[in-house]
């Protein structure tokens, strides 16, 4: 059994430690003997070996942390040059020593209360917004790309006790994906509905989101199912990421093997819908991790569609870093199974600078202001948390 | 052995296990060919991509030094490559198909496929050819019900083959015998 403030003690011991959502409640891990920094030119040799433990089989026998949006890039050949940024680390890994099941009903009361009313900065503004959107539109018209996501970030400085703002979110914004690093210089809070990879011996799954709804009192599921199965826009966009998923994965798997398992569903959430689909396929024999990780990341949901020549235009346009913003953040066991989700509704904290940052596509028929708008929504839940 | 040139898109391994399902394949990016590989192939597949024709000048000699002599098959981007060569002008559309199913209809007699035949195929593209388009041995088989845009494109004599849509695409019906049918023509 854990102790009633075992939370409250850890958090104040200083000891980092990393939360993540498991079926029946949360995953802790804590005790780490090792963190591994990523660089452009560590980071291959530590997929390699991070299924090379030395198996004990405990299950602690593996690797936690993320992958940032750059270090993704450079592993399937793209390279950023010249944006402004934090300075943030491109990835991180601890190997935990220890693992402790934790109910969805988080025991935490925080006894510090610090509040904000700072404001939150936003990088670009509506009519620079416009600007990108409009251009972009012109790259689709072109062919260059069909669907692209544009990254805007919101930003303060506050001291944060993070370990109270996961709480809370968790309990506001329950997601399959959430989680929460917690180290000395630097936090990641995060309700992330969406997984990316799931790997269990030679089976693979991968659950795209491509589709949001804000709900209202006369909305239920079906009705919400029926909106999004009338609405072309909404069906097409969800159907470009549903091939180019299943493409991603027929890179590494069976040929034929490759199956829609869930096509179009609907996953509710506290303010929102959102449009579902599970895919998923047997891998070859032979595929290594690294063979899955650049098959697979970054998540194409969340870029765009084509993957590549959508990257370089994203690339060029973006004047400032990603970071951990459409990363993904999950497991490597030694045994080779994984889990990683996409990076996305999270507060990365930073030596006391908060970013939160959020996107939403462009396809031919979006229109500028409802995106600008709708990337608003998805950030206030979590701008909510600094009231 | 099928040989899949690949324009760094987001579907082409679709059209790999597709196409597996009838013969080996192997696939390489247009600008790392392996002429060892196009060489010993019977079928050479353009596949999807982003950008136009005119942005893949490799592809386009590949496709006019075995024209006649292997069969090629050309999807989306493919289709309209194969076009370009043949000297069509591949033009901005107004309405945009990028993740639509649409149904189309076989036009010509002279098809593998039976006349007035229609079904939903999905379709991701903001280019098409212009018409009139004339070339020698080639028919424009397939067209999209309501646009009347070409959506296939059949030589029987040269064995050159172009869909303007994508037979490995979930939206499509029956993409599968689409292709087992090009294949053993």
């Amino acid at each position: 059994m854990i102790k009633n403030n075992y939370l409250e003690d850890l958090n104040n011991s200083k000891k980092p430690f990393i939360i993540y959502k498991s079926n029946k409640g949360f995953d802790l891990y804590t005790d780490f003997s090792k963190k591994i920094i990523l660089s452009h030119s560590n980071v291959e040799k530590f997929i390699n070996e991070s299924t090379r433990l030395k198996s004990k089989k405990k299950e602690t026998d593996l690797f936690i942390g993320f992958f940032g949006y750059e270090i993704l890039n450079n592993l399937i050949g793209i390279n950023i040059k010249g944006q402004k940024g934090i300075k943030f680390p491109k990835g991180i890994f601890y190997k935990p020593e220890t693992k402790l099941k934790l109910p969805n009903k988080l025991n935490y009361k925080n006894s510090e209360i610090i509040k904000s009313n700072k404001l939150f900065n936003i990088n670009i503004n509506r009519a620079s917004y416009k600007i990108i959107f409009d251009k972009f539109k012109k790259k689709i018209k072109s062919g260059e790309t069909y669907q692209i996501k544009i990254c805007t970030k919101y930003r303060n400085k506050t001291k944060i006790n993070a370990l109270d703002f996961f709480c809370r979110l968790v309990k506001s914004n329950m997601a399959p994906e959430a989680f929460l690093i917690k180290d000395k210089d630097y936090s990641i809070i995060s309700c992330s509905p969406e997984n990316l990879i799931n790997k269990k011996n030679n089976l693979i799954t991968t659950k795209p989101i491509a589709g949001t709804l804000k709900k209202n009192k006369k909305l239920d599921k079906i009705k919400a199912l029926a909106f999004f199965k009338k609405n072309i826009k909404e069906n097409k966009e969800h159907n470009m990421i549903v091939d180019m998923e299943r493409s991603d994965l027929s890179k590494i798997c069976k040929a034929g093997s490759v199956k829609i398992l869930k096509k179009k569903t609907i996953e509710e959430y506290k303010d929102l819908y959102h449009y579902v689909s599970l895919i998923g396929g047997m891998l070859k024999k032979n595929i290594s991790s690294l063979d899955i990780i650049k098959a697979m990341m970054p998540g194409g949901s969340v870029i765009g569609c084509p993957k590549i020549s959508t990257l370089n235009l994203l690339n060029t346009q973006e004047k400032e870093s990603r970071n951990i913003y459409t990363g993904s953040f999950g497991y490597i066991k030694s045994n080779g199974d994984m889990r990683f989700n996409i990076i996305i509704r999270s507060i990365l904290n930073y030596k006391n600078n908060s970013e939160i940052s959020v996107a939403s596509g462009v396809v031919i028929d979006s229109n500028a202001k409802n995106e600008f708008n709708e990337n608003y929504i998805k950030a206030k839940a979590l701008m909510d948390l600094y009231k | 052995m099928i040989y899949i040139i690949d324009h760094k898109d987001s579907f082409t391994h679709n059209v790999v296990h597709q196409f597996e399902r009838f013969d080996d394949v192997a696939c390489d990016n247009y600008n790392e060919i392996n002429e060892d590989k196009l060489n010993k192939s019977k079928v050479i597949v353009f596949s999807p991509g982003p950008g136009a024709p005119k942005d893949y000048p490799i592809s386009s000699n590949i496709y006019k030094k075995f024209k006649g002599k292997k069969k090629i098959i050309g999807i989306c981007l493919g289709f309209q490559q194969i076009l370009h060569c043949e000297k069509g002008k591949i033009i901005e559309q107004k309405k945009i198909y990028h993740g639509y199913q649409s149904k189309i209809k076989v036009t010509s007699a002279n098809s593998l496929f039976k006349k007035n035949r229609k079904f939903n195929v999905g379709r991701y593209h903001s280019l098409k050819l212009k018409e009139p388009f004339v070339a020698k041995n080639f028919e424009i088989t397939m067209r999209c019900v309501i646009s009347n845009v070409a959506m296939a494109i059949e030589n029987n004599k040269e064995n050159v083959y172009g869909f303007q849509f994508h037979p490995e695409s979930f939206l499509t019906e029956n993409g599968n015998l689409l292709i087992k049918k090009i294949l053993s023509a």
